[in-house]
């Protein structure tokens, strides 16, 4: 027992001190917040951006429509800085005028420009020109800002004072949009698919990941002849035991700390993201129990125990790097194959794909917490996935013990199929 | 108590294809330093392999000190430097040591005692630098040859096995692993090590068993094995010009039954009955300038040709070490 936690104890503490676990572990909770954050900052792109204020009124009108559209642009007119400069110029001189301005645009002092002259007051035409001319949000917000003000003065040649023209001109339309798809609204539900998506992907990741980090392991013992040193003081399942364990904990502590961060990280997701200038999306996070939360962190145990076993033994039956990425193809397929069924389980997660998938052993892992995360599942399925999902681990441990102990020994050419299943056979 | 630090009796293992070791037996003394001797592929790796319970015998019985060698109590009392050598890359030395330390059931603060002692004996540990905070591929290969030394012995085991010790040891390394069997003997542990380096074998054992293809060919000690194969051998050396006329003299089958050729020196097997003095005349009279001429026992690498043969010259023998 003593041995079994001084393998433990090394597999975990080598990899934790690692820079690498290190760096996963800080960037991880970013990048999984950011899968969840950037969707939702990009749709609050759709509104116009502060881009508008910014501009330059170059106004030939000689009325002071350019002033007055400014405090329209800017709405709040208790902030200066959200009123654009205004240039009240001849029309003579708008040519002149707008080089400047152009001038000005391209050395970054100003986004664009607008040009409102004669024909802007009949209602026929105004020109922009800048650099966020390919916005149609800003561009939108601006045409409405121009119609908007010369209602405002058509209205105040009929005989109509302030309070009247705000009365009639002032529309807060809230416009919000939502997609419909063949499936019915792809809006609702949105946050739950992209958590199920997180999760299957964090899933995913851990198991390559961690699997191919102990079959690196085993091949490393292997070819510096430690394991023989380590064989020759405690039993081989020992020694495979505590690598399963030892790097399972710290796949463990990895994905504790990036699910807790995670989740602080979006629950202050709206401080963060203004600081970031971006307006705040209201989105409700799915609920998650803690029932919920140890059935996932069961699955990623078992589903890594089931892969990082045959990790394992690939690591033991090869002699270097390059024969361990090909001796390995089976078991990435497997995991890959599996990774192309997120998608389609997302979108239909009580179909029967997804019914099979969350039953055997190979994709169970990644598949079941997905549709957990998305759909209810019925409580006899997950006890059926969690049951087969065990045994075939225990299946796994019995088939990677048996070559492992054989393979570690075994240098010369990489060993065929047929002798690895003679290996299974063989005593010790 | 029994006096036998290993006792291997009738043991056989197979392997698919081959008989690794067949029908060995095998006894080394308590207190002994003993030699495993023979070509590569005779099975030395696996005799060693299976005292030291890595793998089991398919039949046979293995003691150690008295107990079956699978008592998980007899691992803690074995020390083991397997044949190619490395250690866990990116860790520092102190971890490994502990770690391999706590393997053998040294744990906490005795084991870092025991590391400091090593450590600093082995000049890995001077007041200007400490490799033992240092990572193992921070190391040159010497001092990592060190290390995995200290880490074969940081238990105190009463049985120490090396495989093939010497190999890629730099000669100050190899002098003191020499030194250190030295004192592993005279403290009473038992040493155990294979080797193809007859020349280190000679000097170092008390007994050695030679096997070649899975089977023992001879054993005993380093006396007995020379007395028993003792017919008188003639050592020679030259000086200078006059070989051509040596190599026909050498070719004789009436007086030389075989020779072993070193350029400028020569053990020469004598026919049985022939007159070595006879021999001397002929190569005086074929102008050669003798430097050495002595009648002496065989030495292990010709009692080991003899036994063994070309072919286990072939399988991979590279003589004097």
């Amino acid at each position: 027992m003593a041995k079994l936690w001084a393998i433990i104890k090394r597999e975990y503490l080598e990899r934790v001190r690692s820079k690498w676990f290190l760096i996963a572990t800080f960037f991880g909770p970013l990048f999984f917040s950011a899968i969840i954050i950037v969707p939702a900052w990009l749709a609050s792109r759709s509104k116009a951006t502060s881009d508008i204020y910014n501009t330059t009124i170059l106004d030939a009108t000689g009325n002071g429509f350019g002033r007055r559209l400014a405090l329209n642009i800017a709405g709040d007119t208790t902030n200066p800085s959200r009123i654009p400069h205004v240039a009240v110029v001849a029309p003579s001189e708008l040519t002149s005028a707008e080089s400047t301005a152009t001038r000005d645009v391209m050395q970054k002092k100003r986004t664009g420009y607008i040009v409102v002259n004669q024909q802007t007051l009949a209602g026929e035409a105004a020109r922009y020109a800048g650099r966020n001319a390919t916005s149609i949000a800003d561009m939108a917000q601006l045409k409405s800002a121009i119609r908007q003000t010369i209602l405002a003065q058509r209205l105040e040649k009929v005989g109509l004072d302030d309070a009247q023209m705000k009365a009639i001109t002032f529309i807060p339309l809230e416009f919000s949009t939502e997609r419909i798809t063949e499936r019915g609204r792809a809006g609702s539900g949105m946050a739950s698919v992209l958590f199920g998506f997180a999760i299957g992907f964090l899933l995913y990741m851990s198991i390559v990941i961690y699997g191919q980090t102990i079959m690196s392991g085993v091949l490393e013992e292997k070819t510096t002849r430690v394991a023989e040193v380590v064989m020759s003081s405690v039993p081989t399942d020992t020694l495979l035991a505590g690598k399963v364990i030892g790097v399972g904990a710290v796949g463990l502590t990895q994905q504790i700390i990036w699910i807790g961060t995670t989740y602080v990280l979006l629950k202050l997701r709206e401080p963060i993201m203004a600081k970031f200038g971006a307006p705040t999306v209201s989105f409700s996070l799915p609920d998650i129990s803690l029932a919920a939360g140890v059935l996932f962190l069961l699955f990623f145990l078992l589903g890594f125990i089931f892969y990082s076993s045959l990790y394992a033994a690939v690591g033991s039956s090869v002699n270097s790097e390059s024969e361990a990425r090909q001796a390995a193809t089976p078991l990435l397929v497997m995991i890959v194959s599996t990774g192309v069924f997120i998608q389609p389980v997302l979108l239909n997660p009580t179909g029967r794909t997804a019914q099979v998938l969350s039953l055997v052993p190979i994709s169970s892992p990644i598949i079941m917490p997905i549709r957990m995360a998305v759909t209810g599942v019925p409580p006899l399925e997950l006890a059926a996935s969690l049951g087969f999902l065990a045994i075939g681990c225990v299946a796994a441990l019995w088939l990677a013990s048996r070559i492992y102990r054989v393979g570690l020994l075994m240098y010369g050419k990489r060993p065929t199929m047929k002798e690895m299943a003679r290996w299974i056979s063989y005593s010790r | 108590m029994t006096e036998y630090a290993i006792d291997i009796v009738n043991v056989t293992k197979r392997y698919a294809e081959h008989t690794a070791v067949r029908d060995l037996t095998l006894r080394v003394p308590r207190g002994s330093v003993y030699g495993l001797l023979g070509p590569n592929g005779a099975g030395k790796t696996t005799t060693i392999r299976m005292i030291l319970n890595i793998i089991a015998p398919d039949s046979g019985a293995i003691h150690i000190f008295g107990r079956p060698s699978n008592d998980p109590k007899i691992t803690e009392r074995l020390g083991y430097l397997p044949e190619e050598r490395g250690l866990y890359r990116k860790m520092q030395v102190r971890r490994v040591l502990k770690f391999l330390a706590e393997l053998k059931g040294v744990r906490g603060s005795e084991a870092e005692r025991r590391i400091d002692e090593w450590l600093v004996r082995l000049s890995l540990k001077t007041p200007e630098k400490d490799w033992g905070l240092a990572k193992i591929d921070e190391l040159s290969r010497g001092m990592q040859q060190k290390v995995q030394f200290i880490g074969t012995l940081l238990h105190d085991p009463d049985l120490v096995i090396l495989d093939e010790p010497f190999s890629g040891l730099d000669p100050i390394n190899a002098q003191a692993l020499k030194d250190t069997v030295v004192e592993l003997k005279k403290r009473g542990k038992t040493v155990i090590f294979s080797t193809h380096l007859m020349d280190n074998a000679e000097r170092l054992c008390d007994s050695v068993c030679i096997i070649a293809r899975g089977e023992k060919v001879l054993d005993g000690t380093v006396t007995e094995v020379k007395e028993e194969h003792g017919q008188r051998n003639v050592a020679l050396a030259l000086e200078g010009d006059g070989m051509q006329g040596i190599a026909t003299i050498l070719r004789d089958h009436s007086l030389v039954k075989r020779a072993d050729d070193s350029n400028r020196f020569f053990e020469i097997e004598m026919v049985p009955g022939a007159d070595p003095q006879a021999l001397l005349r002929r190569i005086i009279e074929s102008g050669a300038s003798v430097q050495r001429f002595e009648m002496i026992q065989p030495s292990l690498h010709q009692i080991f040709l003899q036994k063994v043969g070309a072919q286990g010259i072939e399988e991979g023998m590279t003589g004097h070490g």
